[in-house]
């Protein structure tokens, strides 16, 4: 009979733990469970849970959605994007156009989608009409983007790439020698994907206490309880706690159309900077889908520099787990969901509003 | 962005499916399913229209209780 979240809660409170742990999570939906559930308030005072990488929104560079806002603007094309991406600001004057959603009312054909599928019917019904299709999203969107260019695209659909690897970015944290965090959660449903064994590097390599959880507060807490019992015992590995899901080697045939349509390239991540072998670009054999093959660049090199965010906000620091999001001045004031200055605070999978539609203060 | 929706398959016909969850059917890939068998009946976890991963029928239910909490939280949100 599996634990429930009761008796986890139990057991975490027996175990004694160090003055200050502090456990990421690098998943939007971790970290919605979490303060939903109000998980923070139950646990143990020593024990810190910090929301780390886990929006592909936040982190989509500016360069990448001001070269979406521009095709969009500038070429007779249909630009179909998840709906999240719509919303994200650039840092642009006031009097420019500045979101894809702005770029909507100013008459751009823009429409939101909830799948790759959608985009194929958008393009199969106007065959003389571009779709270019803005694929923004870590593994879990990006395995099925690759899966749709591999069973086969009409001719006038066109994918600008975005997506990233998370892992990567979590890599860099840990070389960097002040990664933040002493235990990791790992994300449920990108290990569903890739395979778990993506995060064995996080335990073996840097002596950090890893555990893959799922969305229910027992299978959350079951995680905690590895990661805390790893980090006393100094034993780390790497645990599954949502195993219902999570099977080694994760979703092979996706894995394989990856394999087959996209390369993996040094990416440029918002806030962060560059990030080695994080991102995703299509394949040569796939050129003629390739959006940035296409279509002219409008992202010049001085909008690469100015990728950053804007003044006063700190959604850099809140994507790498560095402060809680309560701790950006910007945040609840100026900075609001009906009016995002940062990405973190646009996305359901942003740290900031989903603290923020909580009421999570630190 | 990475949450999946557990569903049943309703009608299979080639790669697509017809999938419902409490109440709702929607077309879903079975692209990314091809080393899986799977019949009507059948649980899949749902990603952004693609079926990712089959799944038990208690694990159907219980990620359904999940998400109804999840989004009675939601209504009171202050957005």
């Amino acid at each position: 009979m599996p634990l429930n979240a009761k008796t986890w809660l139990k057991e975490i409170n027996s175990l004694t733990l160090p003055d200050k742990v502090k456990i990421m999570n690098v998943c939007g939906g971790h970290e919605r469970s979490i303060t939903q559930a109000g998980l923070r308030s139950v646990l143990p005072k020593s024990v810190h849970l910090i929301p780390g990488p886990g929006c592909p929104v936040c982190v989509c560079p500016e360069e990448d959605i001001y070269e979406a806002i521009q095709l969009a603007l500038k070429e007779s094309v249909t630009l179909v994007a998840f709906g999240d991406m719509l919303r994200v600001p650039v840092n642009l004057p006031r009097h420019e156009i500045r979101s894809l959603e702005q770029a909507r009312s100013a008459s751009a054909d823009i429409r939101p989608i909830a799948s790759p599928t959608e985009a194929v019917l958008i393009a199969k019904n106007n065959k003389e009409k571009p779709v270019v299709f803005f694929a923004a999203g870590f593994e879990t969107t990006i395995l099925p983007v690759a899966s749709m260019l591999a069973e086969g695209v009409p001719d006038n659909l066109f994918v600008l790439m975005s997506g990233r690897l998370t892992w990567p970015a979590v890599a860099m944290l840990l070389e960097s020698g002040e990664p933040g965090f002493d235990a990791l959660v790992a994300p449920g449903h990108v290990s569903t994907v890739m395979g778990p064994e993506e995060w064995t590097f996080v335990a073996e390599k840097h002596h950090i206490p890893t555990a893959v959880a799922g969305f229910s507060s027992t299978s959350l807490l079951a995680a905690f309880y590895s990661t805390l019992r790893q980090l006393i015992e100094k034993k780390y590995f790497l645990d599954n706690c949502y195993p219902e899901v999570v099977h080694k080697g994760g979703n092979p045939t996706g894995k394989q159309y990856l394999e087959n349509v996209l390369k993996v390239v040094d990416a440029n991540w918002r806030g962060v900077g560059i990030i080695p072998n994080s991102g995703f670009a299509l394949k040569e054999k796939y050129a003629s889908h390739d959006a940035r093959v296409r279509f002219p660049s409008y992202a010049d090199n001085s909008r690469q520099r100015i990728g950053e965010m804007p003044a006063g906000c700190d959604c850099a620091k809140v994507v790498l787990g560095k402060i809680y999001p309560n701790e950006c001045k910007l945040f609840g004031k100026t900075c609001t969901p009906r009016e995002p200055i940062g990405p973190c605070m646009v996305s359901d999978e942003g740290a900031c509003r989903i603290w923020w539609a909580n009421r999570q203060r630190h | 962005m990475c949450l999946g929706i557990p569903m049943q398959i309703k009608e299979i016909n080639g790669y697509n499916a017809r999938c419902e969850a409490k109440g709702v059917e929607r077309e879903v890939s079975l692209f990314m399913m091809q080393h899986e068998s799977l019949e009507i009946g059948d649980y899949v976890l749902v990603h952004v229209g693609y079926a990712i991963q089959k799944i038990m029928p208690q694990d159907y239910h219980s990620t359904w209780e999940l998400y109804d909490e999840v989004l009675e939280g939601e209504k009171s949100e202050r957005v």
